[in-house]
């Protein structure tokens, strides 16, 4: 009943739907042309190396995105710590195939569970604080994650993990991409039951949703803890994909940044937004940076992205597309006022 | 047995009794009246009793099992429905989605599923007399408005108890006049009522008995017409000097 999605005019909904599913078929059905018995049949061959390094790279930032916006944007908890819950992941696959031996199918099964795990340790602490409170000590939590696990010696301390070599661009495309529909469809289900309504009671007034009868604390640590899971399948499957691990490479606080852009400038709190936000964003960002110095402008670019999108559209672009508001230089004046107060 | 009953209970806020060793008991079907001058206690004594503050010492009993310590879900959960006094809406939901959420996850038994929930909302809109405006988004409604869906959200916990806080206040005479109605109709539907209030007019209306808190502490507990007669909450209301001049004015 809550979800914006669904107060989209009926010809604009079907309109993005039809855009959304051509483009679905295409990034779903492309990669096949690279098989081997497509290239004998003579099919042109619509996808190159790049083509899965950017594609792929885009359906891990679906999945964060996503996960953080059951966090961020349907529970209004804004974490700077979910990417502590990548690098877990990641490090938990690097551990288990580099160290043990592990088939890599096995160890991405538990790559969710650790993230889980930490997520409800530090979740009981956590999320009693609000707002920036929550904010400082999630990023003080994902940096020291990090740090911790760059001094362990068994998890290749500075050196990082090397795992050995799987050479199938497809595998690693399709496991991103079920990861990306599982997160989707993990959002688009919270939405549409009393779990979802819950959160977002929380989101809106915390004390109210107590008095009337929603578990905050534990609907707050499910939360995380589902958050946590996502991402640390993205990260367990990342680990594999690029068969090297480090800190700087899994526990990057400027990526955390990234997700929350991308849900912010989607859409928070809606089961599509983070999914446009990412595909956009990403590409801009594959683009601007192209590898080299290129990435230095693209982080300054992100950062003053961030503030601008924070400040004048706070509820994201999808917000345009409800009928409620347009696009113009009044939304951002009056967004401006609701922002600086 | 008492449906709720305080005894003797402590609420400090640094160096502030906010409230001290207050007991009463409320009876099934009672409407009770809490008055008293600001800052006597009256909101503190409500979030202690849903959960949102702890109690420092003594103890508060449900039914004669104890609710200390239980956090407001749980409480919430037993039947007992609360407004805010600064009305608490979920901004972004519609008027009937608000209310829904109060059905959603107040009910003590079976667990409703969102459409049942909405439909239960709708019943319940009508009662406080927002029928009309199930559609709205809250931030399109007028005070008196927003003071009827806190109501309506806690109706649809479909509660034993309802504890209001101050629900009239800021309203104007005709908007107080319908307000009484309808805490008149959840009175007849059986439902046990605690509530805050400045305006004399809705303790005397509805109230079985009145309770007059000052400085945390319980001053004169008894019939509305009564309580408002007694010196002390004269005094504590409008200073010892007013309270002597009406006492020689009447001699």
């Amino acid at each position: 009943m809550i979800a914006r999605e669904d107060r989209l005019p009926p010809r604009l909904r079907r309109s993005i739907f039809a855009v959304t599913m051509v483009a679905l078929a295409y990034v779903i059905l492309a990669p096949l042309t690279s098989i081997d018995a497509a290239q004998q049949a003579g099919l042109p061959l619509l996808t190159d190396k790049v083509w899965f390094r950017i594609v792929t790279t885009v359906l891990m930032f679906v999945v964060l995105a996503s996960a953080w916006n059951i966090v961020g944007g349907l529970t209004g908890y804004a974490s700077f710590g979910n990417i502590a819950f990548f690098g877990l992941g990641a490090y938990t696959v690097g551990a288990l195939v580099a160290n043990r031996g592990w088939p890599f199918g096995l160890a991405l099964l538990v790559a969710p569970i650790v993230p889980a795990l930490f997520a409800l340790v530090i979740g009981l602490p956590l999320l009693r604080l609000r707002g920036h409170y929550f904010a400082v000590a999630t990023l003080g939590v994902g940096v020291a994650t990090g740090e911790v696990v760059n001094n362990v010696g068994p998890l290749g301390a500075s050196t990082g993990l090397f795992l050995p070599i799987v050479r199938s661009d497809l595998l690693f495309f399709y496991l991103m991409l079920a990861a990306a529909g599982l997160a989707v469809l993990t959002t688009w289900v919270i939405l549409r039951t009393r779990f979802g309504y819950g959160l977002l009671a929380i989101r809106e007034n915390e004390e109210a949703a107590a008095v009337i009868g929603v578990n905050t604390n534990f609907y707050k640590v499910a939360a995380f803890c589902i958050a946590a899971a996502l991402s640390g399948i993205a990260g367990g499957i990342f680990a594999q994909w690029n068969s090297f691990i480090n800190q700087e490479l899994v526990f990057a606080v400027s990526d955390n940044v990234q997700m929350i852009l991308m849900a912010v400038l989607g859409g928070a709190g809606t089961a599509l937004g983070p999914v446009a936000g990412a595909v956009v964003l990403e590409l801009i960002i594959q683009t601007l940076a192209g590898g080299g110095s290129g990435s230095v402008y693209s982080q300054i670019g992100l950062g003053i992205l961030l503030a601008v999108c924070v400040i004048f559209i706070p509820r994201g672009v999808i917000d345009f597309f409800g009928g409620r508001s347009k696009l113009s230089l009044r939304y951002f004046r009056q967004t401006l006022r609701e922002t600086s107060a | 047995m008492s449906l709720l009953a305080l005894s003797d209970v402590s609420k400090r806020f640094g160096g502030v009794n906010a409230l001290a060793d207050v007991s009463f008991a409320v009876e099934q079907g009672d409407v009770l009246g809490i008055i008293g001058p600001n800052g006597a206690g009256k909101t503190t004594l409500l979030n202690c009793i849903s959960g949102l503050y702890h109690l420092d010492t003594g103890d508060i009993r449900w039914e004669s099992a104890s609710i200390r310590g239980l956090a407001p879900h749980r409480i919430a959960r037993l039947g007992i429905g609360r407004t805010f006094q600064i009305v608490r809406p979920f901004p972004s939901m519609t008027v009937r989605e608000n209310t829904a959420m109060g059905a959603l996850f107040g009910r003590p038994g079976a667990r409703l599923q969102p459409g049942a929930a909405l439909s239960e909302a709708d019943t319940v809109l009508d009662v406080v007399g927002l029928g009309e405006k199930r559609h709205y988004p809250v931030l399109r409604l007028t005070v008196p408005d927003r003071k009827r869906l806190e109501v309506a959200r806690a109706l649809a916990m479909r509660p034993r108890l309802l504890l209001l806080d101050e629900v009239m206040a800021g309203l104007n005479q005709v908007e107080i006049e319908q307000a009484l109605e309808m805490v008149r109709r959840v009175r007849d539907s059986g439902v046990t009522i605690v509530l805050i209030e400045h305006v004399m007019k809705v303790i005397v209306g509805v109230c079985k008995r009145a309770l007059v808190l000052n400085f945390g502490r319980i001053l004169v507990e008894g019939p509305p017409a009564d309580v408002l007669k007694d010196r002390r909450v004269i005094e504590a209301y409008l200073g010892q000097r007013y309270a002597r001049e009406q006492e020689r004015k009447e001699t």
